[in-house]
């Protein structure tokens, strides 16, 4: 067995998406810097064109220096798009390595995942999570493109007169002393904020999901006042958010602007003394001014390195989640009889076996132990079915039950069969109204979950697909509970005679498919409790009220005649 | 049943009534907004005349101030910064409660319009297409007026004060810097007109990618029961190449606009700087004037670039505003008829979906008071519509709907749910308490008489697990059979005269679904219930069954009549029995 890699952590993760891309990354960041650097070049030879230009009247001077500003700002945006272009691209493809992944890990974690994320969660994972963990790339590129503004522009400061780049790099340093803690205060109450809208749009989801029943039956005015009482209390705490991030904001705004306040009045003081020229004096000016946007920068960069880092663990998190089904097994070429120990339940070579019971959930889960979406003590042809290989199980042991899911595909897709056998399987389901209502073509799209089809048709379409496959053994758990008697009889009939020589257990108490039944089991609370021909167990008063239409039907009467 | 096809989509807003939409929030609330719209402008003024300062510290010096000049200029100006702290402070928190409470108005209005829709929308609405109006549009359009619709407009406001500043201290200055608005207009529009597309194509390709992989997730089995593992790994690379490509349209785009965007900023600068020392040095302009424009000019690229790059998160709120708006559109029910007892009919109704044809052809039915009838015949033989044109739901083409004596889709909706409540296979459960899910016809009931109600269905895990329970997705979850338990429960505190039964125990196991009808039919004794079934349980203990095929019914009659007439219901039956 190969080693096993290191545990999975989100710091991994992300390294591993920006690995396949370090060369675009040191290249942007290079970029970047150059960026930077242009930018804040700019500012300072305003300075030198209003010293060397303007007062020294040097029309000379002034064109140079022009020449050399218009390099500037022609360099600038070249080279920032450029590295903006190289981050985002590797956030791109980090995104696609994202989605990849996560794909490739749901075919190996398999049933796994199910109960351990919720719904909500898996629609997040691939969308949100993603697009916040790939991004971080990026956000680390613009940190290093406010790192190298930041840089040069306090070094060019300093150049200038020494103290002006003191005071710029002291009001930085304070600007985030004083706005990192308000910013933490802001994040919590956000987070409550955040919080209850997840909660308040959840209300609403639910006032559209049961529309219906609140129109049809009552409480459309309960519900109504439900979410206003919401509403309002979201309000609120939105103001108490107000309070914080008012705060915020004006001191992002208004900090660097104390800075240019005193830095213009030190700078001027120079001036008078004539420690500094009247260029450095608009120049220091326009650097403070353009600190606004980097001090700024550095706290929303923050910001989305934190939510990157916490989607990143989220992520992580999923990618962990093991398979529940072990594949360790080697044996090939199983056949012959199932056997579930827990409930006693048998299934032979061939044949059509009816499970009758009044509980389906045990019934169901004794077939998912035989068809090992469970692990189990169950056993296949006397040996141990966790022995055989598992693809080997997967192909001659099917499961079926109203929980199978259709995908988004054709109706060609979905029964997974060349045209021929598609036509006889749906022959068999009686589902010829799925292929019609769909076009009369197997490139009809059949919609996410089966949407555009009618619940029986869901139903029947999902019994084609499994009858198509044709598996040697077939569970099949209820699977014409949603359709009528007529269509129910004629599915009996036809699935007991095109799967004779192969082996079918259907767990139903329709007397239905109990007349085509070789062998009934009759289950009681998840025990076999007795098994032999429907017939024979009719004998059995308690057997015969569960699965006898004409004592089901008297009993029926009987209590209609009380109630009338 | 195949009504499920039939979405008829939502209307969206125009343009037109977008802006309307959006000018009623802002007039709802006219005071503080124009209260917020000035403390925004007097702060961009104050933090503006400091550029304008500076020039004045300039020209001063030159015109040999002393330490004594300066400190009076720049206590001004620090004057300036601390009332441009305040009125930015207060605006802001002013911005933002005025946004929490228009976004508080929008999300209340939309769900009480919804919770207002005529019943034939009610049904035909996909979910997801008035569930996104709901949650993901209101929050678009909420976040947009209480986060980037201050910042947006304080950046705008900022924006035109910086312009006004350049022009009064020296106009010819303001007339240069003006040269490039033009192509930075020209430019963002173009940006803005592909932005939206590319925009909603990411997002797209995003919610395709996370539908895709949930169903694997949610399909997990399947996948492992068919071996699907290849053609799902196929569908989600695909949809990753998908969002790849998406995205590096989007970089595209947004390099060249970006780009053009830096190059006009800083190309501006350049101009005004220009412009500036040609004039001083032919000896038109001052130092400090020079110097004032060109520190303006400075500052302009800042809240110009914030203003474009948030254009797109104005045109995508637009975009939302307008699917919001459009649920107002729709025209409500005038429904004022008032029934006379509750004698229900059908008569000669046909009834078709939309455009479609005819499901119903000439079909009358009438249930006779205190009467259990069941309805029963092969699916899409029409049962269900017949349930939804008693309800009131639908209205026939030709021949009459009538709940005593008038049109059942005239009687408001209020009055006709007192009178006549249908239960369908899709049962809802409310992510609340099991007591605030059993009350909503009655909110006034006490316990014993929701226990009483839970009791009569049967339902005596909900007993047990106590009224106080949170039901729900991420609380307790329910069965398929105890869900319907729930709504069987509902009906039978509502208590009404008429009860449509559309398949509403199809669900529950074959012993249990026995028990619940007849606790069920205890419960309603003496009501008129009309019973939809695909399946024959249900139908031998009723008063009468009426058989329907291609939508028309075929057989009417009691149980024994029919067996002796030996006609569909007889074949149905004996198939049934297996004989």
């Amino acid at each position: 067995m190969p080693s096993a890699p290191p545990p999975l952590t989100p710091l991994r993760l992300l390294t591993g998406l920006a690995r396949p891309h370090a060369g675009r990354l040191a290249l942007g960041s290079l970029l970047f810097l150059f960026a930077g650097g242009a930018s804040m070049s700019g500012l300072w030879i305003v300075g030198r064109i209003i010293d060397e230009g303007f007062i020294a009247r040097d029309a000379g001077a002034f064109a140079l220096w022009l020449g050399l500003m218009a390099l500037a700002v022609t360099v600038q945006p070249t080279f920032w798009v450029l590295g903006f272009r190289l981050f985002n691209t590797a956030d791109a493809a980090g995104q696609r390595a994202i989605v990849r992944r996560l794909t490739d890990h749901l075919n190996t974690a398999g049933t796994g995942v199910r109960g351990r994320v919720s719904a909500g969660e898996l629609v997040n994972l691939p969308s949100e999570d993603m697009r916040k963990a790939a991004h971080t790339v990026t956000e680390l590129g613009f940190v290093a493109n406010n790192l190298a503004m930041f840089l040069i522009g306090s070094a060019l400061v300093w150049s200038i007169h020494p103290l002006l780049g003191v005071i710029i790099i002291a009001g930085s340093g304070a600007t985030a002393l004083v706005a990192g803690p308000l910013l933490k205060r802001l994040q919590r109450r956000q987070a409550d904020y955040r919080d209850m809208i997840g909660g308040l749009t959840a209300q609403a989801a639910d006032i559209v999901g049961g529309l219906r029943v609140l129109r049809g039956i009552g409480g459309d005015l309960l519900f109504t006042d439900r979410y206003r009482e919401q509403s309002t209390a979201l309000r609120d705490r939105g103001y108490a958010v107000a309070n914080s991030s008012s705060w915020i904001h004006a001191l992002r705004h208004s900090m660097p602007i104390v800075f240019v306040a005193v830095i213009t009045w030190v700078g001027a003081l120079l001036a008078v003394d004539g420690a500094l020229t009247i260029g450095g004096l608009a120049s220091a000016f326009s650097f403070a001014t353009i600190f606004i946007a980097v001090s700024g920068n550095f706290i929303i960069s923050a910001n989305y390195l934190v939510a990157s880092w916490v989607a990143a663990g989220r992520l992580t998190r999923f990618l962990a989640i093991a398979t529940d089904v072990d594949d360790d097994g080697t044996l090939r070429g199983g056949i012959g009889e199932l056997r579930d120990p827990d409930s006693g339940l048998v299934v032979p070579e061939s044949g059509l076996t009816v499970l009758v019971t009044a509980e389906t959930a045990p019934a169901a889960e004794a077939c998912e132990r035989l068809a090992r979406h469970r692990d189990s003590e169950a056993v296949w042809d006397g040996r141990p079915l966790e022995s055989y290989a598992l693809a080997d199980v997967r192909e001659r042991i099917m499961l079926l039950t109203d929980e199978d899911h259709l995908f988004e595909a054709t109706l060609g897709e979905t029964l997974r069969v060349g045209p021929d056998a598609a036509l006889a399987a749906i022959e068999t389901a009686c589902a010829a109204d799925v292929y019609t209502g769909l076009g009369g073509t197997f490139d009809g799209r059949v919609a996410e979950g089966g949407r555009n089809l009618s619940g029986g048709q869901r139903q029947r379409l999902r019994l084609a697909r499994a009858l198509a496959a044709a598996p040697q053994t077939l569970l099949a758990v209820e699977p014409t509970s949603a359709v009528d008697s007529h269509t129910e009889s004629l599915i009996a009939d036809r699935v007991s005679a095109a799967r004779a020589s192969l082996s079918t257990l259907v767990v139903t108490a329709s007397p239905l498919w109990l007349a085509h039944a070789d062998r009934v089991v009759w289950m009681v609370e998840g025990k076999v409790h007795a098994t032999g021909s429907h017939a024979e167990l009719l004998a059995d008063p308690a057997y015969r009220r569960l699965a006898s239409p004409r004592e089901f039907m008297a009993r029926k009467l009987r209590q209609g005649g009380e109630t009338a | 049943m195949s009504a499920t096809d039939l979405h008829e989509r939502l209307p969206i807003a125009s343009p037109a009534q977008v802006r309307r939409a959006f000018r009623g929030l802002l007039a709802a609330d006219k005071g503080p907004a124009v209260q917020v719209l000035i403390m925004y402008t007097l702060a961009a003024g104050f933090s503006v005349a400091i550029p304008v300062l500076l020039g004045r510290v300039v020209d001063g010096i030159g015109a040999g101030w002393g330490a004594h000049e300066v400190n009076l200029t720049c206590a001004v100006i620090l004057a300036c910064v601390a009332v441009q702290f305040v009125l930015s402070r207060s605006g802001r928190r002013a911005g933002y409660r005025f946004g929490e409470r228009a976004a508080a108005r929008l999300r209340e209005d939309v769900v009480a319009r919804v919770l207002g829709l005529p019943l034939d929308r009610v049904e035909q609405a996909g979910r997801g297409d008035l569930g996104t109006r709901t949650s993901a549009d209101v929050n678009t359009v909420a976040d947009l007026l209480r986060d980037n619709g201050p910042s947006m407009v304080t950046s705008l406001i900022e924006v035109v004060v910086l312009y006004i500043a350049l022009f009064v201290v020296d106009p010819l200055l303001g007339l240069v810097s003006l040269l490039t608005l033009p192509p930075l207009l020209l430019a963002s529009r173009r940006y803005l007109r592909q932005a939206n597309r590319v925009f909603t194509e990411q997002r797209a390709a995003m919610s395709e990618a996370a539908e895709t992989l949930s169903a694997s997730g949610s399909g997990a089995r399947t996948v492992a029961a068919l071996a699907m593992q290849e053609e799902r790994r196929a569908i989600g690379h695909a949809r990753a190449e998908t969002l790849f490509e998406r995205f590096k349209r989007l970089i595209r785009l947004q390099v060249e606009f970006f780009f053009f965007l830096l190059w006009l900023n800083r190309l501006q600068l350049v101009l005004v700087v220009v412009a500036a020392g040609f004039w001083y040095l032919e000896g038109g302009m001052s130092l400090g004037t020079a110097i004032a424009a060109i520190t303006v000019v400075v500052r302009i690229a800042n809240p110009t670039n914030s203003v474009m790059t948030q254009l797109s998160e104005f045109q995508q709120g637009a975009a939302a505003l307008a699917r919001i708006a459009g649920v107002g559109l729709i025209e409500p029910e005038t429904r004022d008829a008032v029934p006379d007892g509750n004698d229900l009919v059908l008569d000669t109704v046909t009834f078709g979906y939309g455009d479609g044809p005819d499901v119903l052809h000439g079909l009358s039915l009438h249930p006779r008071q205190g009467e259990r009838l069941v309805v029963v015949g092969p699916s899409g033989a029409g049962k269900s519509t017949i349930a939804r044109l008693l309800a009131g739901i639908d209205r026939p083409r030709t021949g009459t709907a009538t709940l005593g004596g008038v049109p059942v889709s005239d009687i408001p909706v209020e009055e006709l749910r007192r009178r006549v409540v249908l239960v369908t296979q899709e049962h809802y459960v409310f992510t609340a308490t099991l007591r605030e899910n059993l009350i909503l016809a009655a909110p006034d009931a006490d316990d014993a008489r929701l226990v009483a109600a839970l009791r009569r269905v049967d339902a005596g895990w909900a007993v047990a697990t106590g009224l106080d329970t949170m039901l729900g997705p991420e609380h307790r979850q329910l069965t398929t059979a105890e869900a319907q338990q729930i709504a069987l429960a509902r009906v039978v505190i509502a208590d009404p005269p008429i009860v449509i039964l559309d398949e509403a125990t199809a669900g529950i196991d074959p012993a249990s679904a026995g028990n619940v009808e007849v606790a069920l039919a205890a419960a309603l004794e003496g009501r008129t219930v009309i019973a939809i079934a695909h399946q024959l349980q249900a139908a031998a203990s009723a008063d009468r069954i009426a058989v329907v095929e291609d939508g028309r019914i075929a057989e009417e009659g009691p149980h024994a009549a029919l067996l002796a007439a030996g006609g569909v219901y007889a074949g149905l039956w004996h198939a049934w029995q297996g004989d």
